[in-house]
């Protein structure tokens, strides 16, 4: 690898050295997942990877892939739907863990008299609101300040694939997060894809055949860490099959 | 021989490890944080559960025994407090153990807690449990003195302790990344100094030395010896290797 990167166990201290240096002096310095900061001014890590920064963001944080999604607040997530108590659904955003509440009334257009009716089981994309750890994570589906839903929303048809944290990451990321496949599969087949940071993938091809094909790419992707060279070797394979 | 490791090898586990060393194999699993049983939920921390499963038959109050001291030294290490009410499940599956276990005199219990510290905590980071520090744990062993060697054994495998012949006391000790003694276990007839003897030579075995090089015995690695801080860094850069081999694959 080009650049070193800095392995960090649990309870390492990190250094004032590899911290991001920051280019305006006001800027705080913002800690991501996996950074504990302890006054006045030790930051350890809590779990096992590797240290990234960005200097511009002035921002730390520790890259892992493993483990169960904690959520964390923005984050753009694919919800299970359980229950429909009175004023909100019960979503569950990975199994056995406690539900996160989703209002009725958070749904674009959605008013007293016009509520959003969702069975248990059905899907929706919504993004976490507040993640406070005494209290259960909130959920929405409009943006608060336009009031629009902003692609979020109840998802139809299709189907859902589990994928590693970190793929979820890398998809969302856009280019950065080096997956090809799709752009390759998107020149000749038509599907719509959805990217929960909970590590959930819905894919809706219009037919079977094309949602399987491609949900199966791109956990293969995952799986066997492809680079772009078999990413696009994959994608050809699956178009041929289709 | 250091331990030989796998992590992540459980797919439907948050996070897992399997382990092997001196003939000790074990699996271990967490799952966690998840929703916690309404009479086990504790309002400002995470409630913690151990399971450890014997290589054959169902459990008995002897692991109940090491339930009990596996669960207060990582309660002791993981950040409870940052994830409140939830649930994180530590499951242990011992599959083998040495042959000579049974023989070697020493309560066997106390044997097998170092290997069952090392897995739980090999499992927890691979779930990515926020923990406060690392922990590392030896087992030294001390023989009678008419019988020679009478140099404390440090991490001794069964035959060893079997060839022994007769061991005067065995201690588990686990320390803390920072160099703290989080456990310790004694069994049998022992002095103060010889306790503390067989303390230091564990802390030397456990924790890195600035600069210096483990002394631990039998632990040598393509002729250079490592103790086990080192060794559990090895790990954790092999799994990062693995995570960001994404990165690097064309």
């Amino acid at each position: 690898m080009a650049t070193t990167t800095t392995v960090v166990l649990p309870g390492d201290r990190i250094p004032a050295s590899s911290l991001p240096k920051p280019a305006h002096k006001k800027k705080p310095l913002t800690l991501g997942p996996g950074l504990r900061h302890t006054p006045p001014e030790t930051i350890t890590s809590t779990i096992a990877g590797s240290l990234e920064t960005d200097h511009k963001k002035n921002a730390a944080w520790i890259d892992f892939n493993s483990g169960r999604y904690l959520p964390a607040a923005g984050d753009l997530i694919i919800a299970t739907v359980h229950t429909s108590a009175g004023e909100a659904f019960n979503c569950l955003l990975t199994p056995n863990t406690a539900t996160a509440t989703l209002p009725h009334l958070s749904f674009e257009g959605a008013t007293r008299k016009t509520r959003p009716q969702l069975p248990p089981n059905s899907l929706v994309y919504t993004r976490v609101v507040n993640a406070g750890k005494h209290s259960a994570p909130e959920l929405t589906c409009v943006d608060p300040s336009t009031g629009k839903s902003e692609g979020l929303g109840p998802l139809k048809g299709g189907m859902v694939f589990a994928v590693s944290l970190g793929m979820a990451r890398r998809l969302l990321a856009g280019r950065k997060g080096g997956v090809a496949v799709l752009e390759v599969l998107g020149g000749k087949v038509g599907f719509e894809i959805t990217v929960g940071r909970n590590g959930v993938l819905h894919v809706d091809g219009g037919s079977v055949k094309v949602t399987l094909a491609v949900g199966r790419a791109v956990q293969e992707v995952d799986e066997l860490a492809l680079g772009e060279k078999a990413q696009r070797k994959l994608a050809e394979k699956v178009l041929r099959s289709l | 021989m250091a331990p030989e490791t796998e992590l992540s090898n459980l797919h439907r586990a948050d996070g897992s490890a399997t382990y092997t060393h001196h003939g000790y194999s074990i699996i271990g699993a967490v799952n966690g944080p998840i929703e916690v049983p309404r009479r086990d939920e504790l309002p400002e921390e995470a409630t913690i559960e151990v399971n450890v499963r014997p290589a054959a038959g169902v459990g008995s109050p002897k692991d109940r025994q090491l339930e009990t001291l596996v669960h207060n030294t990582l309660r002791s290490i993981i950040l409870t407090r940052s994830i409140p009410r939830t649930l994180v499940q530590i499951t242990l599956q011992i599959r083998s153990l040495p042959e000579e276990a049974a023989s070697t005199g020493v309560n066997p219990s106390i044997a097998i807690l170092p290997h069952l510290l090392h897995t739980s905590l090999l499992a927890l980071l691979s779930a990515s449990i926020p923990l406060s520090t690392i922990l590392t744990s030896v087992l030294v062993a001390i023989p009678a003195a008419h019988t020679q060697p009478s140099t404390p054994l440090l991490s001794p495998t069964a035959n060893d302790l079997v060839r022994a012949k007769s061991i005067k006391s065995v201690h588990v000790f686990a320390f803390s990344g920072d160099k703290k003694l989080l456990l310790n276990e004694s069994d049998g007839v022992f002095s103060y100094e010889e306790w503390e003897e067989a303390c230091e030579m564990a802390e030397e075995a456990c924790c890195r030395e600035k600069g210096g090089v483990g002394l631990a015995e039998g632990m040598d690695v393509d002729g250079q010896s490592r103790n086990l801080e080192e060794w559990l860094r090895e790990v954790v850069k092999e799994k990062v290797a693995y995570e960001q081999r994404w990165k690097t694959a064309t």
